[in-house]
C-alpha cells in the first residue's frame, strides 16, 4: 500500500513536473511555430464568446486561488487571522463561483468543438484530449467543491507543499477521499501533457504589451549564432 | 530629426482597368495554401461597393485604426487593459464569412462521371469542411457593381451623398480600387499586437509578421482599419503582405506591380522624419493629417536632408534611390498621389492618384477644366475616398491629370504649347514632360527605382525551399 501511494502521489507527480519542465523547453526549441493558442474564433464566433470567456477567467481564479490556498501554509492564514474554518468557507464559496463559472465554460466549449463543423475542420485529436482532460479535471474539482466537504489544509496542502519543497509525503494522501485523488491524479497528468498541446499559450500571456512602446522597429543584424534554427 | 527611409507605392487609379492581373502571382507564390486560400494580400475592389471584408471602411463595425479621444491619439478598439480584458474573445474580430468563405470544384465528377442522359456538373464544395456550400459571397462579388442595389448603401465613402441618386443606372458610375496592406508609418496593426510579432523594417519600413512570435491573439486583424492582416485559420497565425521583400531586397519591384498589364503602379524610397510621426497622427482634425503626413516626408534633393540622412546610417544606394523616387515625385513634389483614408490615422505608404471620369452629360461647361467638378465620380466620394472628405487635393490632383491631357494634344495634335491651361494649375512646362514620361510612357525603370540590399549572410542556399510561411515539410 506504501509503495502504491508512493508510486501514485510521489513518483508520478514528479514525473508530470519533469515532463512539465523538460517538455516546454523541448517544444519551444524545436516547434516554435506551433507554439499558439490556436484560436478558431475566426471561424466561428458566436457560440466562443460565453465558452471561452466562462471558462478562461473563471479557470484564472481558480488557479489563484489553489496557488492561495495550498501553497500558503494555514499559519501565515492564521498570523492574519483566518482561522482555517474561515478560510475553508471563503474556498468554498469562491471556489463554487469561480469553478463553477470554468466548468460551464469548458463544457460550452467542448459542445462547440464537438458540434460546430468549422470548429471540427481545425480539430485535432490533440485539442480533443486536452479540453477533455480540462473536464474530467474541472469537473472532479467542482465535485469536490459541492459534495466534497474535506479539510484539504491539513492533507492535500501539506502535501503540495511538500512536492514543491521537495520534501514528499506520500501518506498524507491516505485519509483523502476517491474524488478528491481523481482530481490530484488528473490534475497532474493535464500538467505534463500541456507541454504538447494548444495550452502552451498560458506562457505567452502577453504581459511585456503593457509595457512596451506601440510602434516596434527591427533593424536586419547579421547574427553569426542564427538564432532561427534551419531545418 | 531621425530621418528614415521608406519603400512607397503609388497607385495610378486613373489607368487601372480592373483586371486582377496583380493579385493572381501575388496569390500564386504567396498564399497558395491551406488556411490562407481566402488571403488576398492583393485584392482589387471595384467601388462604389462594401469590399473586401464586407464593409472594411466602415470603423464602427471592425474599430480599426486610431482616433483622437480624451486629447490624445488612441488605438479606436481601445487601450492595453482593453485588450487584455477581452483577450478570450476579441469582439472586434471579423471572421471568414466577413471575407469568404473559400471553395473548391470537385473537377474529378466532370471525367468519371458514368454516362448519363445529362451531363455532370461540378458543385462548389467548402475548402474549410469539405461539405457542399451555396455561394452567397465571394472575392470580387462586387466586380462591376454587381449587387450595387443591395449593397451599394453600406459604402461608408457616400459619407454626405445622396446614395439613392447614385444608385440610379443614368447617374452610376464606377471605378477599381487595387489594395495591399500600406505598410503605414503608424501602423495600428504592430501597436495592437499584444505579442510584439508584428514590427517594421528599420531599413525600409516594411511591416511584417514574425511567424515565430505570433500567438494568434487576433487584434492585428481588428486593429489594422484596411483590413490587411489575415488570420490563417490552419496555423493559428496572423499573416499579411510582405511587399515581396525577398524580391525587394534583389532590387526587383512586387509581384503585384510588376505584372501590371495597365502600369499603373510605382515603387520608390521616401525619406521622412520619424521623429514627427507621433505629432503627425495626432493632429486635431482628420482632414489635417494627409497635409501633416506631407509635411514629414522630406525632399532627398535638400542637401540637408542628403547630410543628415547619411550621417544617420542610410545606405548610400538607398538615398540614391530616393532622388530618383518616382512615388516623391508623384507624392510630394506634383501632388498627385493621395493617401487612402488618411483619417484612419495610420499614416499609409500606398498612395493612389485619383481617377478622372466621364463628364455627365447634363452640365455643358465652358472651358475643360471646368469639367473637373462635372464628372462622373462626384469629386465627394473620392475626397471621402482619400483626404478624408477634402475636396481641395482631389481637385488639384484631377486637374493637373486634365491639363497633362490637354497640354500633350496641344503638342501633339495642334502641334502648339497651350501653356496657359498649364499656368492655370501650378505647372510649367518641364514638369508636365516628366509627369507625361511617368504617367503615360510608364516606362519600367522610371516606375521602379529599387535599391538592393547588401548581402549580408551567405546561406541563402541553403535555406533555399525550407524557409516561408509554411513550417518545413
Amino acid at each position: 500500500m506504501d509503495l502504491l501511494y508512493t508510486l501514485v502521489f510521489t513518483v508520478f507527480p514528479y514525473l508530470c513536473l519533469t515532463t512539465f519542465v523538460v517538455g516546454h523547453g523541448y517544444r519551444y526549441v524545436t516547434d516554435r511555430f506551433g507554439w499558439n493558442a490556436r484560436s478558431s474564433e475566426f471561424l466561428e464566433k458566436k457560440a466562443l464568446l460565453p465558452g471561452s470567456v466562462l471558462f478562461h477567467w473563471g479557470i484564472v481564479f481558480t488557479f489563484l486561488g489553489h496557488a492561495g490556498g495550498l501553497l500558503i501554509p494555514q499559519r501565515v492564514f492564521d498570523f492574519f487571522g483566518i482561522d482555517s474554518q474561515t478560510h475553508l468557507t471563503i474556498a468554498y464559496w469562491s471556489g463554487l463561483a469561480v469553478g463553477l463559472a470554468a466548468f460551464v465554460g469548458v463544457l460550452l466549449l467542448l459542445r462547440r468543438r464537438l458540434t460546430h463543423p468549422r470548429v471540427q475542420a481545425v480539430n485535432r485529436l490533440n485539442d480533443t484530449i486536452t479540453i477533455g482532460a480540462l473536464v474530467v479535471v474541472v469537473g472532479a474539482g467542482i465535485f469536490n467543491v459541492i459534495f466534497g466537504h474535506f479539510n484539504v489544509l491539513v492533507t492535500v496542502a501539506p502535501w503540495i507543499r511538500g512536492i514543491v519543497t521537495f520534501t514528499p509525503d506520500a501518506m498524507l494522501m491516505e485519509t483523502v477521499p476517491l474524488s478528491y485523488k481523481i482530481h490530484v491524479i488528473a490534475a497532474w497528468t493535464l500538467l505534463g501533457f500541456s507541454p504538447f498541446s494548444r495550452l502552451v499559450h498560458i506562457w505567452s500571456l502577453p504581459l511585456t504589451y503593457f509595457f512596451r512602446s506601440h510602434i516596434l522597429f527591427r533593424r536586419r543584424v547579421p547574427t553569426p549564432w542564427a538564432p532561427r534554427s534551419i531545418r | 530629426m531621425k530621418i528614415k527611409a521608406q519603400y512607397a507605392m503609388v497607385l495610378n487609379l486613373d489607368k487601372c482597368i480592373g483586371c486582377h492581373t496583380c493579385s493572381i502571382p501575388c496569390k500564386n507564390v504567396w498564399t497558395n495554401r491551406e488556411g490562407a486560400e481566402y488571403m488576398w494580400f492583393n485584392n482589387v475592389e471595384c467601388k462604389p461597393g462594401i469590399g473586401y471584408p464586407k464593409r472594411w471602411e466602415n470603423q464602427e463595425v471592425y474599430r480599426g485604426g486610431w482616433e483622437m479621444r480624451r486629447g490624445g491619439l488612441r488605438l479606436k478598439a481601445g487601450g492595453r487593459l482593453h485588450k487584455g480584458l477581452n483577450i478570450f474573445h476579441n469582439p472586434d474580430l471579423p471572421t471568414i464569412d466577413d471575407y469568404y468563405e473559400p471553395w473548391n470544384y470537385d473537377y474529378a465528377r466532370l471525367i468519371e462521371s458514368p454516362q448519363r442522359k445529362h451531363q455532370p456538373s461540378v458543385r462548389p464544395h467548402s475548402r474549410l469542411t469539405g461539405e457542399p456550400i451555396k455561394l452567397k459571397w465571394g472575392p470580387n462579388w462586387e466586380d462591376d457593381l454587381a449587387g450595387l442595389g443591395e449593397t451599394g448603401a453600406g459604402d461608408a465613402n457616400f459619407k454626405n451623398l445622396e446614395i439613392a441618386t447614385y444608385l440610379q443606372f443614368r447617374n452610376v458610375f464606377m471605378f477599381w480600387l487595387p489594395r495591399l496592406c500600406e505598410h503605414c508609418l503608424n501602423p495600428a496593426c504592430v501597436a495592437s499586437c499584444p505579442s510584439g510579432a508584428l514590427y517594421k523594417r528599420d531599413e525600409d519600413g516594411i511591416v511584417l509578421v514574425d511567424q515565430e512570435r505570433c500567438r494568434g491573439w487576433r487584434y492585428c486583424v481588428s486593429g489594422c482599419p484596411y483590413k490587411k492582416v489575415y488570420f490563417n485559420w490552419k496555423t493559428g497565425r496572423a499573416e499579411k503582405c510582405i511587399f515581396c521583400y525577398p524580391r525587394i531586397e534583389a532590387g526587383l519591384t512586387t509581384l503585384c506591380a510588376h505584372s501590371c498589364v495597365g502600369r499603373i503602379r510605382y515603387v520608390g524610397v521616401l525619406l521622412y522624419d520619424a521623429d514627427r510621426i507621433a505629432e503627425t497622427a495626432a493632429v486635431a482634425s482628420d482632414q489635417a493629417v494627409y497635409p501633416a503626413h506631407l509635411e514629414i516626408l522630406l525632399d532627398p534633393n535638400d542637401p540637408d536632408v542628403e547630410r543628415r540622412a547619411a550621417a544617420q546610417g542610410i545606405a548610400p544606394n538607398m538615398l540614391a534611390a530616393a532622388k530618383r523616387s518616382p512615388t516623391y515625385a508623384l507624392i510630394k513634389a506634383w501632388r498627385l498621389a493621395l493617401p487612402l483614408h488618411p483619417e484612419f490615422r495610420t499614416l499609409p505608404m500606398v498612395w493612389y492618384v485619383p481617377p478622372l471620369s466621364p463628364v455627365s452629360s447634363q452640365v455643358e461647361p465652358s472651358r475643360e477644366l471646368d469639367t473637373i467638378d462635372h464628372m462622373r465620380i462626384p469629386m465627394t466620394y473620392l475626397a471621402n475616398l482619400l483626404t478624408a472628405g477634402d475636396e481641395a487635393p482631389v481637385r488639384t490632383a484631377l486637374k493637373r491629370l486634365s491639363a497633362v491631357r490637354q497640354y500633350m494634344r496641344t503638342q501633339r495634335v495642334e502641334k502648339g504649347s497651350d501653356t496657359e491651361v498649364l499656368d492655370a494649375v501650378g505647372l510649367d512646362e518641364e514638369t508636365v514632360g516628366k509627369m507625361y514620361r511617368l504617367l503615360a510612357l510608364a516606362r519600367l525603370e522610371d516606375r521602379f527605382v529599387l535599391p538592393t540590399k547588401p548581402v549580408q549572410d551567405n546561406d541563402n542556399y541553403a535555406r533555399q525551399g525550407c524557409c516561408g510561411f509554411g513550417q518545413a515539410v
